[in-house]
């Protein structure tokens, strides 16, 4: 009995660190990139992506995990990014240090905007969460020339590490790609932990895990939070490596932009986050297209995800080659047991 | 010996509507005790208010000694009172194990000594080892009610509640599900259930209280109670 538990924990533990490899595999190739001597837009293209990719995995745990949208995510960036700004003109402080201290503001800020809004459930959690967003670019916009206005703050301090400058675009792209490593990894360790069964057990069934003792309003508040701790390191590499800021970065544009990437990516896998923020980051470059074309296609994208690929892209693919493998359709299964859980 | 649960004068108001006027009922350590009435009797009011749902408008809860009167559910459930809904009874999103393990990693100061140390001990008393490993939303209705029992006992509870647990069950699925319920108080855990269900009810129950327009109107052996004619009167109609 105690051996099957032992290789069952180990089994499990085995399972779970498969399900991290592919997505190492291919930030480890990503890290490979310069070899290639990319342009420099591509290379600001990836960093934008990456920094994006950070908040998203702050994201699929709020979302995938415990099944609250947010459609405020970028104003906990712009917290970030702002605490980053403001602490290195009034108090010299520098990259590193603003990392936990804008981590720390984000997440203070999501516990704010979470004790109320979430004693209301659902839909009106988004609407809160939209409304939320608006109020701190109109705060922003309008703190003078402590927030800068609608100008924005300047950020000029350099970035080093172990006395190396890593303003340089490939530096910091590297450095970038190493945050991601370790976003991911951390929202892999969240997934597979006692923590992450419980943030699902909210998401599936809330009067069900309250029975079972899990005091289910301080954990989606919590998960806020912790989604509030990814935004603002988000942040910090933003605001570093725009050397700009300003308030309509965070606003509810910006904000519907990442929920949109973080369904297309699939918000429940490990590999959800990574291909939502690089698609969407890549898809007009590759296509070639305006802004406002680009805004057609992901709205169409977002539509399509929803109506077909319920876990998203990556969700879609892993599906198609199961069944393909397997030489029969899984969805039959799959829609039967979903209109059986409806009921 | 003092019960494991004393509720006095417990009642509940929904505006103008009265849906407890006032209850007195315990639950004896070790007994497995029947709450029954017709539809609208209160049954699940009582429930409710009992796990925290709903606030009672007035009297209180003790649980062994302990007042537990308006706590929140999740603290229900800490303090040492499992229960299971006729609605939701087990995560349909994720696999069975890890139901019950989710299930089992919240155990409150109340919890008792667990009579099943792993998941899988647990999943071989339901009778659901088979399906370990499958997602909990393909079982079928009669499995999902044994998770449902399984989810509520990993919470290592000293009583178990149980709404209508035998609903949607057919006779050889509800026979199993007797076996099992007859077998918690040998493992220190005392039960209620709340049903209509007669033929249930006399299965299980050695004792029978029955409530009627959110007021008890009987409360004894469970043969006694089924005599009374005050009892067919309102709960069987008059003619039996």
């Amino acid at each position: 009995m105690k051996d099957g538990l032992h290789q069952d924990r180990a089994g499990s533990t085995f399972k779970a660190l498969r399900s991290l490899l592919p997505v190492l595999v291919i930030l480890a190739l990503i890290a490979l990139v310069p070899l290639f001597s990319p342009s420099n837009r591509f290379l600001s293209l990836a960093i934008s992506a990456g920094i994006n990719v950070i908040a998203l995995y702050g994201l699929s745990v709020l979302f995938g995990q415990t099944g609250i949208l947010s459609m405020g995510h970028a104003a906990l960036v712009g917290v970030g990014a702002y605490a980053a700004a403001i602490l290195a003109r009034d108090f010299g402080v520098g990259f590193w240090a603003a990392l936990p201290a804008a981590a720390l503001a984000s997440a203070a800020f999501a516990m704010i905007v979470g004790i109320p809004s979430l004693r209301v459930g659902g839909h009106h959690f988004v609407i809160m969460t939209f409304a939320f967003g608006q109020l701190l670019a109109i705060v922003l916009t309008n703190g003078g020339d402590y927030t800068g206005a609608a100008t924005g703050l300047d950020l000029a301090g350099p970035v080093t590490l172990f006395g190396a400058d890593m303003s340089d675009l490939t530096r910091y792209y590297l450095m970038v790609v190493a945050f991601v490593t370790a976003a991911a990894v951390a929202s892999w360790a969240i997934i597979n932990s006692s923590y992450g069964r419980t943030l699902r057990a909210i998401r599936e069934n809330e009067k069900l895990a309250a029975s079972l003792g899990i005091n289910v309003g301080r954990h989606k508040i919590g998960a806020f939070v912790v989604s509030g701790v990814f935004a603002g390191i988000s942040g910090v590499l933003l605001a570093y490596f725009l050397g700009h800021i300003s308030p309509s970065q965070f606003s509810s544009f910006p904000s519907i932009y990442l929920a949109l990437m973080v369904m297309i990516g699939g918000a429940r896998l490990i590999e959800g986050p990574l291909a939502g923020g690089i698609l969407v980051a890549f898809l007009p470059e590759v296509l070639n297209l305006d802004p406002v074309q680009s805004r057609i296609v992901y709205g169409v994208c977002l539509i399509a995800v929803i109506m077909l690929l319920p876990d998203g892209l990556i969700g879609g693919i892993v599906r198609a080659l199961r069944a393909v493998l397997s030489g029969k359709p899984k969805q039959e299964t799959e829609q039967r047991n979903a209109a059986e859980a409806r009921r | 010996m003092s019960p494991i649960l004393a509720i006095s004068g417990l009642s509940k108001q929904f505006g103008g509507v009265t849906a407890l006027a006032g209850v007195d009922l315990t639950i004896e350590e070790g007994e497995i005790l029947g709450v029954v009435g017709p539809n609208g009797s209160g049954k699940t009011t009582l429930f409710n208010v009992v796990t925290g749902v709903h606030r009672p408008s007035g009297g209180t809860v003790l649980f062994r000694g302990h007042d537990i009167t308006g706590l929140k559910p999740h603290a229900i459930s800490r303090a040492g009172i499992g229960y299971t809904f006729q609605q939701a009874m087990a995560f349909a999103g994720l696999g069975v194990l890890e139901n019950v393990r989710i299930a089992g990693e919240h155990v409150g100061t109340g919890g008792t000594a667990n009579p099943w140390p792993t998941p899988q001990a647990l999943l071989d008393f339901v009778g659901l080892s088979a399906v370990t490993n499958e997602k909990a939303g393909v079982l079928p209705f009669g499995s999902l009610r044994l998770l449902g029992l399984a989810l509520a006992l990993a919470t290592r509870p000293s009583l178990l509640l149980l709404d209508e647990p035998a609903a949607g069950l057919n006779d050889r699925e509800t026979t199993a599900l007797v076996g099992l319920v007859r077998q918690l108080p040998g493992h220190g855990i005392s039960v209620c259930v709340i049903d209509h269900d007669m033929k249930l009810m006399q299965m299980l129950c050695r004792r029978l209280a029955v409530l009627d327009f959110g007021s008890k109107i009987a409360d004894g052996p469970t043969e006694t109670v089924l005599a009374d004619p005050k009892v067919l009167e309102v709960y069987l109609g008059g003619d039996l």
